[in-house]
């Protein structure tokens, strides 16, 4: 890798896909069926340059050393191209914040005073989290996009829909490498402009433009809140680069993210203003990772084609916020009670999304539900605030990058074998006339389930051992003795010794919901999600592919087997399985789905990996580092809950006829309930949207009779002058001239009177 | 004329001048008849030109004499042009009134008529007769009388 | 060579009287519909006041021969003018018309102008007018067409044209020979003259007309010397107006032809005939 520079790999990394994007919008026409060829060697190329510098970095940060986590050095690159904007004396410190508190060394106090200059560099960085997102979005890019080739081939936007792909890839490539909170949210809005455009690419339709709009207006509540954040953290922080700086005259000025900052235990901003900031940035993750209560968007979503649901609505655009969160971990880090927020936030959503999930018959949101529980999942991970909670989360951000992907995109194979028909009560037994498809499927489903060992286990498992640290802190407090004693498979007990609840200090606010019976209680939570997520995963699955073979009328099948003939399917040997650049992709990453969390579990890499990131080494969350174990008894909980749904959806769904009477009718009430979502979409409408229209009826008529009415009465005024003077207008030339003539008299008559003597 | 004083002459050429122009403003504001109203626009440019003169002959520069040549040139074109167009308009009402054109007033304005007109010039117009001499043609019954006024 | 007693110029009721003689007087003469005789010699003889007024306030030029012949020409130019647009019939209009040039070339040599005054007996006497006069024939009806007989507002016009000659008079006599503000002329012999203070006493300053000597070849040479470009282009508007009047002449008549059946007034029909 020494021949390239790092930071010249890492322009490329958002270039490319942006060349392929303009390429694509101005060859298109040219090159009609092959518009995606512009476009998929950009994300190609990217995702080979992402996984040099993902391997580039893995160099810098060095091998894991066996079990034990120790301090690891900070790894990180910034590769500064252009000073976008720069003012002086844009940023005068108010009194009492960090840049003037006198906790901060004289060093600090000389560089504020030399901060006084807003300067926004248009900063790329390179460091674990950023190589590994990176590594996952042009990939799974790269995967969906040889997809799509497949899926949109007949569709007349097809070189838009590969544009907007190569765009969203270059938006969200931005978005994790950039080094600038700015930036971020810059290319925050890029990424949800890119995902209005996808949700709305059959614009045509009513339901998706209207879910477009759905989509880019709940997330202008998120994006409302980054706003704020991003000017928070300039008030009190007086930058807002991730990374320190060195100014003209030799002065480190301190990023919020960089190492002054970090090395120092005060750096952060506590109290109110901390966890504003904090609880802003949560705003603006639920809004772009579909949290309670800013989910409703995501289930809509999937009005768009299939490859984008999979690319922007599983896999990449909404861990924007799972990233921004561990971006921003030493920010959360300083106020436990917003933390705590991030896992009840997350708990309860990754469980409300499940239980809805459990009663849907649309296969895709199915999905939707179950990405929006497993970005819950993610959430109550990250809100531990441990490097554990931190590093499960991206490992489990990565597996289910993966076998969502692969999920939605064998959804997408059925769809697109089905005719469109996307509704599980219709079609049936699948699995032999898409074998591919199928399987591909299954593995995905079981990677989600969290069934040993596909990838979902490892990374479900980290999640829990995260919240159960924090539920039961005694039962890891003494890991150190404990990983000695035991070796990497420890038996953890369960404990709810309470005298590990007293805080040491006498906690307020939010921050007295860091108490370790909130924990507990969210540990709960997400065992149960655990099995529900297996119920309604192998719901679907069982539905779909199991029992007697249907397809809907209008499914276009290859050609049957044999020759009977039989149209519509129910003889069920014809043959759909869909063409092979859509199953390529599904078995390329049925792969992943099945191996990765073994791989990376066992050898604890990516732990260690990101473990490097600067802002996973402040010393908040270093400091949580436990060694790496296998918590056997969390395994064995997490697979009895996920056997459990599995056996129930068995039970309910396995060889049944999909359209037969449902398992779900016990439910009985509610069932209502959850088929309805929770009422969030009613709730919405009745509390914000029927008051705002209310407004803004108010507002048009308001609008329409005083205000036009003011301006159309000042508009008559002339009009009734002009009637008056209008009988004037006799048409008789003379008569004009004449008056010409005594208004040119009158002025002369007039100067003539002033320059008299 | 050498011994004039200058500033006298261009003072009562200067009138000269202003009367002429008022007098053909006077003209253009009142006469209704489009040829008097070019031939009073003429006396206004007239007016201009002595005017233009005469403070070239005070100054002593040519400028004065150079506009007026440009006068003459822009009052032929103009006298040219404007009476294609007065023949025009003519043929179009039959008359060459300027109040004959009264299209541009508004439409809730009406027509303006004239009132109390004099029935008949009664001032017989006595016009110059050559002395007959040779042969009286023959009167033909259909060629139209000449006009025995203008 | 009497000076008068007092300034005729800053006499203000002289002036005032000439401006009200000439509103009654052209009042009274512009076509309105009266016709009375009484009327007429009144408004004539109230215009011979005003003339005299303005003859009074006018200046004293240097010599008795110069004054009388610039009197009688400017008498003949005005007098003329005045008779033009108060002419019931356009043909006298016309005639007086071409007196009044005659009178106004007469000016022009008083001034010294003399090509300029003989071009505008040519051009305007001999050419443009009688081109008014061609169209008077083919355009004017027999006997005195309605529009002739009246006038458009007389009075309000009538003091209209009396308030700018009076205006223009009061600014024409406080002219002074000082030094031109509005202009960067060399100083001459004229510059030093004021006659408002002293004029009797003074010697009487006598200028030689720098433009009299070798006049016509001078203008001529200055014509197309400096102004060789504006000549030019006066060549070509003339070309332009000629091409522009033949144009209209003859796109007129085709799009009247059609109507010429339904045209109104014997005069359209006889247009249209020929």
């Amino acid at each position: 890798m020494q021949e390239f520079s790092p930071s010249t790999l890492l322009v490329l990394v958002p270039l490319l896909p942006l060349v392929g994007a303009i390429l694509t919008v101005l060859l298109g026409r040219t090159l009609g069926a092959k518009a995606h060829l512009p476009a998929m060697a950009g994300i190609a190329a990217a995702a080979v340059v992402a996984i040099a510098l993902l391997v580039a970095t893995a160099r810098d940060v060095g091998p894991a050393h066996g079990a034990h986590a120790e301090a690891v050095r900070p790894v990180e690159m910034i590769s500064t191209l252009w000073n976008w904007a720069s003012f002086d004396a844009a940023y005068t410190p108010p009194a009492g914040s960090p840049a003037t508190d006198a906790r901060l060394t004289p060093r600090d106090l000389a560089a504020a005073e030399d901060v006084r200059s807003f300067s926004i560099p248009v900063a790329l960085r390179l460091d674990p989290l950023t190589a590994t997102m990176l590594t996952i979005i042009t990939c799974v890019g790269l995967l969906v996009a040889i997809y799509s080739v497949g899926y949109m081939h007949d569709d007349p936007g097809y070189p838009r829909f590969f544009a907007l792909v190569a765009m969203f890839v270059f938006s969200m490539s931005m978005l994790v490498a950039a080094s600038n909170f700015l930036l971020v949210y810059v290319f925050w809005e890029a990424v949800g402009a890119c995902s209005y455009l996808l949700i709305g690419f059959w614009f045509t339709k009513p339901e998706a433009a209207r879910a477009a709009k759905k989509a880019f207006l709940v997330n202008r509540v998120g994006d409302f809140g980054l706003a704020i954040a991003v000017f928070l953290l300039w008030m009190t922080y007086g930058t807002l680069d991730f990374h320190d700086t060195i100014s003209s005259n030799g002065v480190i000025m301190p990023g919020i993210l960089g190492q002054t900052r970090l090395a120092d235990a005060a750096g952060y901003a506590g109290g109110a203003v901390g966890t504003a900031i904090c609880l802003l940035l949560l705003l603006a993750a639920c809004g772009k990772s579909a949290q309670l209560p800013l989910h409703v968007w995501l289930p809509d979503a999937m009005e768009g084609p299939t490859p984008a649901s999979a690319l922007i609505h599983a896999a990449t655009m909404v861990t924007a916020g799972i990233y921004l969160i561990t971006r921003s971990a030493p920010l959360f880090a300083a106020c436990p009670g917003a933390l705590t927020m991030v896992s009840i936030v997350g708990a309860t959503t990754a469980l409300v999304a499940a239980l809805i999930g459990t009663v849907q018959n649309d296969l895709k949101r199915v999905l939707a539900y179950s990405t929006i529980s497993q970005l819950g999942y993610m959430f109550a991970s990250l809100g531990t605030g441990t490097l554990l909670g931190f590093t499960a989360a991206i490992f489990h951000l990565l597996t289910h990058a993966c076998f969502k992907a692969l999920l939605f995109l064998g959804a997408g194979s059925v769809m697109h074998a089905m005719g469109g028909v996307i509704d599980m009560r219709r079609f049936g037994g699948l699995r032999r006339v898409m074998p591919i498809t199928a399987a591909t499927f299954f593995v995905g489903a079981a990677a989600l389930a969290g069934v040993a060992p596909f990838a979902g286990f490892f990374s479900k498992d980290e999640i829990l051992a995260a919240l159960h640290s924090k539920g039961w802190p005694s039962a890891h407090g003494d890991h150190h003795a404990a990983a000695a004693a035991d070796g990497p498979f420890q038996l953890v007990a369960f404990s709810t010794d309470a005298a590990h609840a007293t805080v040491t200090a006498p906690a307020v606010g939010l921050d007295a919901l860091d108490r370790p019976e909130t924990w507990q209680i969210l540990f709960w939570m997400s065992l149960v999600t655990a099995g529900l997520t297996a119920f309604y995963t192998f719901r679907a699955v069982f539905m779909t592919f199991t029992g007697p073979t249907r397809v809907p009328e209008g499914a276009h099948g290859h050609g049957g087997h044999d020759d009977d003939g039989g149209h519509g399917g129910h003889g069920g040997h014809e043959f759909y399985e869909s063409p092979s650049a859509m199953t390529w992709p599904l078995m390329i990453l049925a792969i992943p789905s099945a191996l990765v969390g073994w791989l990376l579990f066992s050898t604890n890499w990516l732990a260690h990996f990101l473990s490097a990131t600067p802002s996973l080494t402040a010393p908040a969350v270093a400091a949580t580092a436990t060694p790496h174990v296998f918590h056997m008894n969390l395994a064995i909980q997490g697979t009895l809950a996920a056997a459990i749904g599995i056996v129930v959806a068995a039970i309910g769904h396995l060889g049944r006829r999909s359209d037969g009477p449902q398992l779900e009718r016990f439910l009985g009430p509610l069932q209502t309930l959850f088929a309805n979502k929770f009422y969030f979409d009613q709730i919405y409408s009745a509390l914000i949207v029927k008051p705002l229209e209310g407004l803004a009826l108010v507002a048009a008529l308001f609008d329409r009779h005083v205000i036009d009415g003011t301006v159309d009465a000042i508009a008559g005024l002339p009009v009734a002058l002009g009637s008056i003077v209008r009988r004037s207008q006799s048409g008789l030339l003379q008569r004009y001239a004449l008056v010409g003539v005594m208004g040119v008299l009158a002025i002369v008559v007039l100067l003539t009177w002033q320059l008299r003597g | 004329m050498n011994t004039m004083q200058s500033l006298p002459l261009l003072q009562n050429a200067l009138t000269v001048g202003a009367i002429l122009f008022s007098l053909g403003l006077v003209g253009i504001l009142t006469r209704r008849n489009l040829i008097v109203m070019f031939l009073a626009a003429e006396m206004m440019l007239q007016g201009i030109s002595v005017s233009l003169v005469a403070w070239s002959r005070y100054h002593g520069d040519w400028g004065g004499h150079v506009l007026v040549i440009f006068v003459l040139t822009v009052a032929a074109c103009e006298a040219a042009v404007a009476l294609v167009f007065v023949l025009q308009a003519f043929s179009r009402t039959g008359r060459l009134d300027a109040a004959a054109w009264q299209s541009l007033r508004e439409a809730n304005v009406g027509r303006t008529i004239d009132h109390e007109l004099p029935a008949i010039d009664t001032v017989p117009l006595r016009f110059p007769t050559l002395t007959p001499a040779g042969v009286l043609p023959p009167a033909d019954e259909n060629e139209p009388l000449q006009r025995e006024h203008v | 060579m009497t000076p008068l007693p007092f300034d005729p110029l800053a006499s203000g009721p002289l002036l005032a009287g000439a401006v009200l003689a000439t509103v009654a007087s052209l009042w009274l003469l512009l076509p309105n519909g009266r016709d009375t005789t009484s009327a007429r010699w009144l408004g004539a003889l109230l215009g011979l006041a005003a003339l005299a007024a303005f003859i009074a306030t006018g200046r004293r030029l240097g010599g008795l021969g110069e004054e009388a012949v610039f009197l009688i020409v400017s008498l003949v130019a005005v007098i003329s003018a005045a008779a033009t647009i108060v002419s019931r019939s356009p043909v006298y209009a016309a005639i007086w018309f071409a007196l009044s040039l005659a009178g106004v070339a007469g000016v022009l040599l008083v001034l010294g102008a003399q090509f300029l005054g003989v071009a505008t007996i040519v051009v305007y006497a001999g050419a443009i007018l009688v081109m008014f006069l061609f169209v008077l024939m083919l355009a004017q009806p027999a006997g005195l067409a309605p529009y002739d007989r009246v006038s458009n507002e007389p009075f309000l016009s009538a003091l209209a044209g009396a308030v700018l000659l009076g205006v223009l008079s009061l600014s024409i006599g406080r002219l002074s020979a000082g030094p031109a503000s509005c202009c960067d002329l060399p100083t001459r012999a004229t510059a030093t003259v004021d006659t408002t203070a002293a004029p009797a006493t003074a010697p009487v300053a006598t200028v030689v007309d720098p433009l009299a000597e070798n006049h016509v070849a001078r203008l001529g040479g200055e014509l197309f010397g400096r102004h060789l470009v504006a000549v030019e282009a006066a060549g070509v508007l003339l070309l332009v107006a000629l091409i522009g009047a033949i144009a209209v002449v003859s796109r007129g008549e085709a799009a009247h032809a059609a109507e010429a059946t339904t045209a109104k007034g014997p005069a359209a029909g006889r247009i249209a005939a020929r």
